[in-house]
């Protein structure tokens, strides 16, 4: 079996999330990463978009460490600024975006504003905020979230409400207007999620190699369902590999 | 008309920055006005208001620590190379700061309302958030007089002054960037009430600038002061000068985390410097040339001759090896701190 990092194995998995020819919006971070890999194999037809302004058809040929980076624009398509790749967020272009967050809840909304009570100012304690990411999740058609895993980052209710997942459960985005489909996947430092059709409750789909069901429920701070067909998540191989390291020679995002 | 805008980083702030104004604050990640930001807390100016949609590299978190500014309206506010921005963070707590949230494309069309001159536009996003319920002052929802639905809007912000940061400026305030345009910077400094302040790292005469007028984000007649700065972004990235120092950030970083750290930084890089040359030259003597030759970026990319436009890009992998920038009294404070059992 190969030998590979965890960070190797999410990105290797978030990226199978992409289907070959869609629209993807790529935050800061490790989704660089993942569309890197998803270029360079199964979906060399998607269309990057990132938050700065970029849109590629090819993965950048530098690594680009912010979503304005230089790099992310160097033998990009197109260089606009945040207007042109949000607006088409809105015109409900966008098939998936990547998004992370320092919480997330049974409904899959995001909290990246503030650990507390916000109404309490002393003790709030204030994280960077948004983003695009309220952006994303209102409007693109799915979302991923990337995500470490403890019990005080997978909650039963977020302390704040930054981006919205399934809100209070069935019917709650439509009844605001919502024209994204919310939350299709989660990828944590454990296991994979889905999220239930009908309950819009996110359950256990996949863990990772070296995990179980119950250490993941005993990570998470609300009684987790899984899935009656849960699976291993399938190890990369030496091939899978070879491809991501090549994409970030110096391990400057993998480690 | 031609009327000679180049001013001194001090005049410029003196002039045209007083206490109490809203101030639009350039950049994101890239691009974020350093070196005015330096200025503005050299002259202790006081109950700032800033817009801007998302901001790096700590400039706006130094202002907060500074006392300089009182409310903020973004959407996103980061050291990113530190994971947080504690200052800002502080004040929240204390008080002292009032923050209004609101996502990256709320901030954007708030700033592109202000740039049109309408009073208010409607956003998709924000909606069934938090944000939604604790920021009323830039959020509403009202009814669509076309459909009857229920719509999201933003209320139009304009600063009475912008700061940014830009590669080259004419005298008469052309301003030229390129490469990205920032994020929001043709609509947060367009929609300034009284102008535009410029930093940038060359000056070029007007008939210069007329070769190529596509890369204009800002025209003469909005702006207020050119100020020529050389590495005027630092140690955030500026397109074809030099990249991102990441290093610094994450030296200027553990200062900002610290309350009792932060006056040392802002007296030894900011009090103690007079103007961007200074901080500049304290730079290199404390983390050499071979710190900012670090930063140069490659050159090559999309050549405009005229203006001598190279978008250039650097490139990060040059910081593998190269060890955290520290001094004697963050080592010391580090030890203290580790020594408590703190980290």
């Amino acid at each position: 079996m190969a030998d590979y990092k965890l960070t190797e194995l999410m990105t290797i998995r978030a990226a199978k999330e992409i289907a070959d020819g869609e629209v993807v919006f790529i935050g800061v971070g490790l989704p660089i990463m993942v569309a890197a890999y998803a270029f360079a194999t199964h979906a060399p037809n998607m269309i990057m978009l990132t938050e700065g302004g970029a849109i590629r058809a090819t993965p950048p040929q530098a690594l680009a460490i912010t979503v304005d980076d230089p790099a992310a624009f160097l033998g990009g398509d197109a260089t606009f600024g945040m207007l042109a790749t949000m607006a088409a967020l809105q015109r409900g272009e966008v098939d998936l975006a990547f998004l992370g967050a320092a919480q997330i809840d049974k409904y899959g909304n995001l909290n990246s504003t503030g650990a507390g009570d916000w109404s309490k100012k002393e003790s709030f304690t204030y994280f960077a905020g948004s983003g695009g990411a309220n952006d994303m999740a209102t409007s693109g058609k799915r979302t991923v979230t990337i995500i470490p895993q403890d019990k005080k980052k997978f909650v039963e209710t977020c302390e704040y409400i930054t981006t919205p997942g399934y809100l209070t459960g069935p019917g709650a985005r439509e009844a605001l207007g919502m024209q994204g489909g919310g939350p299709d996947c989660v990828i944590s430092t454990m296991g994979v999620y889905r999220f239930d059709e009908d309950t819009k409750e996110m359950y256990l789909a996949e863990f990772f190699p070296g995990q179980s069901v119950e250490k993941i429920r005993a990570a998470c701070a609300w009684d987790l369902k899984v899935s009656p067909n849960v699976v291993e998540t399938t190890v990369p191989t030496e091939e899978d590999l070879k491809i991501l390291r090549s994409l970030d020679p110096t391990g400057f995002y993998l480690g | 008309m031609d009327v000679d805008k180049r001013m001194s980083l001090k005049d410029a702030v003196a002039k045209f920055i007083h206490d109490g104004d809203v101030v639009y604050y350039g950049g994101f990640q890239i691009m974020v006005p350093m070196a005015l930001t330096h200025e503005i807390i050299r002259q202790k100016k006081r109950h700032l208001t800033t817009i801007e949609s998302s901001t790096d590299v700590g400039g706006l978190d130094l202002m907060v620590g500074a006392g300089c500014v009182s409310q903020i309206h973004s959407a996103w506010i980061m050291n990113w190379y530190v994971k947080a921005p504690y200052a800002v963070r502080r004040a929240f707590n204390n008080g002292h700061l009032k923050r209004y949230d609101i996502s990256n494309f709320g901030a954007t069309t708030a700033m592109m309302a202000g740039f049109m001159g309408v009073p208010f536009m409607p956003i998709l996003g924000n909606i069934g958030s938090d944000m939604q319920k604790h920021n009323t002052t830039d959020l509403r929802v009202i009814e669509d007089p076309f459909t009857g639905n229920k719509v999201n809007v933003v209320r139009a912000w304009r600063a009475d002054v912008a700061i940014i940061h830009a590669q080259k400026a004419d005298r008469l305030g052309n301003v030229i960037s390129y490469g990205t345009r920032g994020v929001t910077d043709e609509f947060g400094a367009n929609g300034a009430k009284r102008g535009v302040i410029v930093t940038a790292e060359e000056i070029v005469e007007p008939e210069v600038t007329r070769t190529d007028p596509d890369r204009v984000i800002v025209p003469y007649f909005k702006t207020l002061a050119v100020v020529h700065c050389p590495y005027g972004a630092h140690p955030s990235a500026c397109r074809g000068y030099y990249g991102l120092d990441i290093r610094f950030s994450q030296y200027q970083g553990k200062y900002e985390r610290y309350e009792e750290l932060l006056p040392h930084f802002l007296d030894e890089w900011v009090y103690g410097c007079k103007d961007q040359e200074a901080y500049i030259e304290k730079y290199k003597s404390k983390f050499g040339q071979a710190g900012l030759d670090l930063l140069k970026p490659k050159l090559g990319f999309a050549p405009s001759p005229k203006l001598g436009v190279d978008y250039g890009y650097h490139d990060p992998t040059c910081w593998k090896g190269v060890p955290l920038y520290t001094d004697d009294r963050l080592k010391a404070f580090e030890e203290a701190l580790a020594a408590k059992g703190g980290k």
